[in-house]
């Protein structure tokens, strides 16, 4: 059985569908992307995981227990963590107190998930009492990711984790992400960078006009010739 | 998704732009505003020590109208901070906040004649506070030094009741109106504190109720006289600072202060944080209530008096205060509204009584024309 089971979703916003039919799982500790072109439902995929959009049909089964219809709280009760694309930190909050939202719901925290992040990102350590909105772009990206991992998910949920970085700060971001899947935590994650990220990836999915049009593993997917042409520009 | 929110929904844009508006027109730029803002002030302060100097007014008369200030505006900033941090979490502007003041202030000094008359006379009429004539203040006798228990359990039931209303009231109306766009809930608030305002006239009608006999005062002898410091106005300062710095432990140490910082910076990435919205909510009716609560007894207590529009009368500077200090901003509220008090005890010195209100709103104006943001706006919480 998968980690993540997504059965014949149909999900959009109030009146609007955008998932049509739309097949996905992910193993434990496997490192699955969704590329596509702008518009194409990318995002939508993840948030419909999360509980941000509405559920119009089909199944999301985590662990065995059907999720859909759930709050994003009870999504995080059950073992999955989120970090949105942009807005992703609390501006006037420290970086350890943003941290310590993370773990909210939590009755306290234990000094050693702290540590964990701090860890991972000895950055953040530094820049404990600084105000997170003080922070540079890749630095915020890392605290977001921290916030995320402080619950220790089995699966972490990213949303165009580059949107908006240096291009020189790309990279270091992809070889975190990397780090995290190696330490054993699932990854889906959507990108805009596609060439990059099914590089990286264990399986990669193509989603167009909010439904699935190709799935294997990363390398299949830059290797083929259709794909290449429509989808990563050659 | 995208939510449209209309830009007249959002009051402190509305300010800016006017703000904006008058620089432009004027030609006078932020900075332009600025010079002239010191100007008035160092022209002002050269007067005022001439006053002093010349003898037109005396340091006791001049430190009588600061430590009134004073007084004065922390009854203001306390308000302000309840008013400030739901604004922040909800995004609206709750005009009923004001008749939470007066409603808690009755039920406050209700229970405090209550208890300082008990026995003594009927308990229905010690809790109408003798409406229609069955009771004066000299009969009862309350003060803070005659019968401090009575004032003391008097604040504690004003802040309780304050809580009570202000969280039913969320129950009742706001909740289900949560995520509707702020004018909405702007006029809702409005019917609200219609509501309350008439339910007061109803229980205590338009009559203004003297409460308090007078209470042990301490003259300082200052030159030119004394400036009398009573046990009311040392009672207000004590118990505003001390809530005061509750409010900042709770928002700066405890887990639910942060998450009302969090979420008042950024509500959608709380929801995805496990940030428990409602509660949170909650939790900030029952402080910003509770607040309101002290305020409107303290106010009471200050003036000696109360009527249906005490806290109505105080709204209009509590929203000046919080407006200069930077709408959504806790500290901002604070400094808001210890300015409004001071400016309209000390314009005293140059413009009569009735007009020292207006001088409030008019410093309000110069403050944002300079920082249209407020003094401490941009920084929530």
């Amino acid at each position: 059985m998968s980690l993540l089971t997504v059965d014949s979703l149909d999900a959009g916003y109030g009146e609007l569908q955008i998932l049509y039919d739309v097949d996905l799982f992910v193993d434990d500790a496997e490192y699955v992307t969704v590329v596509g072109p702008n518009g194409a439902g990318k995002s939508t995929v993840m948030k419909s995981v999360f509980g941000l959009t509405t559920y119009m049909g089909g199944s999301i089964e985590y662990q065995g227990v059907e999720i859909s219809g759930l709050d994003p709280e009870e999504i995080i009760h059950e073992g999955v963590g989120y970090v949105p694309q942009t807005d992703n930190v609390f501006a006037p909050l420290s970086v350890r107190e943003n941290l310590e939202m993370g773990a909210y719901i939590r009755d306290s925290v234990p000094e050693a998930a702290f540590e964990q992040v701090y860890d991972r990102f000895p950055i953040l350590r530094e820049r404990a009492d600084q105000e997170a909105g003080t922070l540079s772009g890749g630095q915020r990206q890392m605290l977001a990711m921290g916030r995320a991992l402080m619950l220790d998910p089995d699966l972490l949920l990213l949303d165009e984790p580059s949107a908006g970085l240096a291009p020189d700060l790309v990279d270091e971001m992809f070889d975190r992400i990397d780090r995290i899947t190696d330490a054993g935590t699932a990854v889906l994650m959507v990108e805009q960078n596609a060439k990059e990220a099914l590089r990286r990836c264990d399986r990669g999915y193509v989603l167009v006009n909010g439904r699935n049009r190709y799935v294997d593993s990363g390398e299949a997917l830059l290797d083929d010739e259709q794909v290449r042409r429509d989808f990563l520009g050659g | 998704m995208i939510t449209y929110i209309p830009a007249i929904a959002q009051p402190p844009h509305v300010l800016s732009s006017v703000v904006d508006r008058v620089q432009r027109r004027t030609r006078l730029g932020k900075h332009g505003w600025a010079v002239l803002g010191v100007a008035f002030g160092v022209v002002l302060l050269l007067d005022l020590v001439r006053r002093l100097l010349s003898g037109d007014l005396t340091v006791a008369l001049l430190v009588g109208y600061l430590w009134n200030g004073l007084t004065y505006g922390l009854v203001i900033g306390l308000a302000g901070v309840g008013l400030s941090l739901t604004y922040d979490l909800l995004e609206f502007a709750n005009f009923a906040h004001g008749d939470y003041i007066t409603v808690s202030a009755f039920v406050g000094w209700g229970a405090a004649y209550l208890i300082a008359g008990f026995g003594r006379f009927d308990p229905g009429s010690l809790f109408f506070l003798g409406v229609g004539g069955t009771l004066y203040p000299g009969d009862v006798g309350v003060s803070v030094t005659t019968a401090p228990v009575a004032i003391l359990g008097g604040l504690v039931v004003a802040a309780a009741a304050g809580a009570v209303v202000a969280v039913t009231l969320d129950r009742v109306v706001y909740r289900s109106m949560r995520g509707m766009d702020a004018i909405s809930l702007l006029i809702a608030s409005i019917g609200v504190a219609f509501v309350l305002r008439y339910l007061t006239i109803y229980v205590f009608t338009q009559q203004a109720f003297g409460l308090t006999v007078s209470a042990w005062t301490y003259g300082v002898a200052l030159p030119g006289g004394t400036v009398n410091v009573s046990a009311p106005t040392l009672l207000l300062v004590a118990s505003s600072l001390a809530a005061m710095a509750g409010v900042h432990l709770l928002l700066t140490r405890t887990k639910l202060g942060k998450a009302m910082r969090a979420m008042a910076a950024n509500r959608s990435l709380a929801r995805v944080t496990g940030i428990p919205s409602e509660r949170v909510i909650l939790a900030t009716w029952l402080i910003g209530g509770a607040l309101a609560g002290l305020a409107g007894f303290m106010i009471a207590l200050l003036q000696g008096t109360i009527t249906y529009q005490i806290g109505w009368t105080l709204l209009l500077l509590v929203f000046a205060g919080v407006i200069m200090g930077g709408i959504g901003s806790v500290y901002g509220a604070i400094v808001g509204g210890v300015l409004i008090g001071l400016i309209t005890r000390v314009s005293l010195v140059w413009i009569p009584a009735s007009f020292t209100e207006a001088m409030g709103f008019l410093i309000m104006i110069l403050i944002l024309l300079t920082r249209p943001q407020g003094l401490f706006g941009g920084e929530t919480a």
